[in-house]
C-alpha cells in the first residue's frame, strides 16, 4: 500500500516534468523540467528493486548528460529566436497518431497477464557488479559488452571534440590567433 | 491496492509517447533532442518494471541491460549536442526546419 502511494507520487512528478518538456517554450526550462522528470524516475527505480540503477540513473543523466545539455544552451543562448513556432504544422497528425498508438499498446498491455515474482533479485551494488565482471567462461560475458562501452564512448567524445573545434584557418581563429 | 507491474509499463508507455511527441512535432533542435533522451528514459523503466516479473536468475538481465543503454545515451548526447553546436555556427538558428535542405 504504502509502495504504491510512493509509486504514485513520483509518477505525478515524472509525468508532469515530462509534460513540461512537451510544452515550454524556453529550451533551459525544458531541460531543468528533464532532470525533475530523471530524479522521479530514480526514484522508482529505488522503490520497485534497483538501487544500482536508480543511482546510476541520477549521476549518469540528471548529472553528466543534463550537465552538458544546460551548458549547451547557456552557450549558444538558445532563446535569442523566440519568434519560431514551438510546433510544427505536422504535429496535426502527428500528435493524434502518437497517442492513437499509445492507446493501442496500452490496450494490448492491459490484457497481459503481468505479476511481480517474489523470487526476483534485488539489484543492489554487490549483485549487478558480480554479474556485470563475472569473467569466467561459463559466465554471461557482459564484461566484453562494457569493454566494448568504453570504446563507444571514447570515440564519441572524439568525434563532438572534432566536431565542435573551431575550423583551423577559418576567420575566427585566425583573428584569434593574430601573433602567429 | 498493491503496486502492480502494470502500473509501471503504463508509466512507461505515457513517457514514451510524450518523449516521441516531442521529438517529431517540436521544432526546436534542443527540445528534439531532450525528447530522445525522455524515450530512452521510458525504454529503461519499461526494462526494470518487466525484469522484476521474472524469476530468480532471468531477472538479472533486466537490470543489466540499462546499464548498456544509459552509457549508449551518454554517446548519443554527446554526438548529438557537438552537432547542434556545429548546426547553430553555420546558421545561427535551432529551428529545424532551417536545415532541410536534405530533403531533396
Amino acid at each position: 500500500m504504502l509502495a504504491l502511494i510512493y509509486f504514485i507520487i513520483l509518477a505525478v512528478i515524472a509525468l508532469g516534468a515530462a509534460v513540461c518538456v512537451f510544452l515550454s517554450r524556453h529550451p533551459l526550462y525544458g531541460a531543468l523540467s528533464l532532470v525533475t522528470s530523471m530524479v522521479a524516475l530514480a526514484g522508482i527505480y529505488g522503490l520497485i528493486g534497483s538501487p544500482f540503477l536508480g543511482v546510476v540513473q541520477i549521476m549518469v543523466y540528471a548529472g553528466a548528460i543534463m550537465m552538458l545539455v544546460t551548458f549547451v544552451i547557456m552557450v549558444l543562448n538558445g532563446a535569442r529566436d523566440s519568434k519560431t513556432p514551438m510546433f510544427d504544422k505536422v504535429s496535426f497528425f502527428v500528435i493524434p497518431a502518437v497517442l492513437v498508438l499509445a492507446g493501442l499498446v496500452g490496450f494490448a498491455l492491459v490484457g497481459a497477464p503481468l505479476a511481480f515474482d517474489e523470487t526476483a533479485l534485488r539489484g543492489s551494488v554487490a549483485l549487478t557488479s558480480r554479474t556485470l565482471f563475472d569473467v569466467a567462461q561459463t559466465g554471461p560475458g557482459y564484461f566484453m559488452l562494457f569493454e566494448v562501452l568504453g570504446l563507444l564512448l571514447l570515440s564519441a567524445m572524439v568525434a563532438a571534440v572534432l566536431l565542435a573545434k573551431k575550423r583551423l584557418g577559418s576567420v575566427q581563429s585566425e583573428n584569434t590567433e593574430e601573433g602567429h | 491496492m498493491e503496486l502492480q507491474p502494470i502500473y509501471i509499463q503504463i508509466l512507461a508507455l505515457a513517457i514514451f509517447a510524450l518523449g516521441l511527441m516531442t521529438a517529431i512535432s517540436r521544432r526546436n533542435l534542443f527540445f528534439v533532442l531532450m525528447g530522445v533522451e525522455l524515450a530512452l528514459n521510458a525504454v529503461n523503466l519499461s526494462f526494470i518494471g518487466f525484469s522484476k516479473t521474472l524469476p530468480a536468475d532471468m531477472s538479472v538481465t533486466g537490470q543489466i541491460v540499462p546499464l548498456f543503454s544509459i552509457a549508449v545515451a551518454a554517446a548519443e548526447a554527446c554526438v548529438g549536442f557537438a552537432m547542434v553546436i556545429l548546426l547553430f555556427r553555420k546558421k545561427e538558428s535551432v529551428d529545424s526546419d532551417n536545415y532541410s535542405n536534405m530533403k531533396g
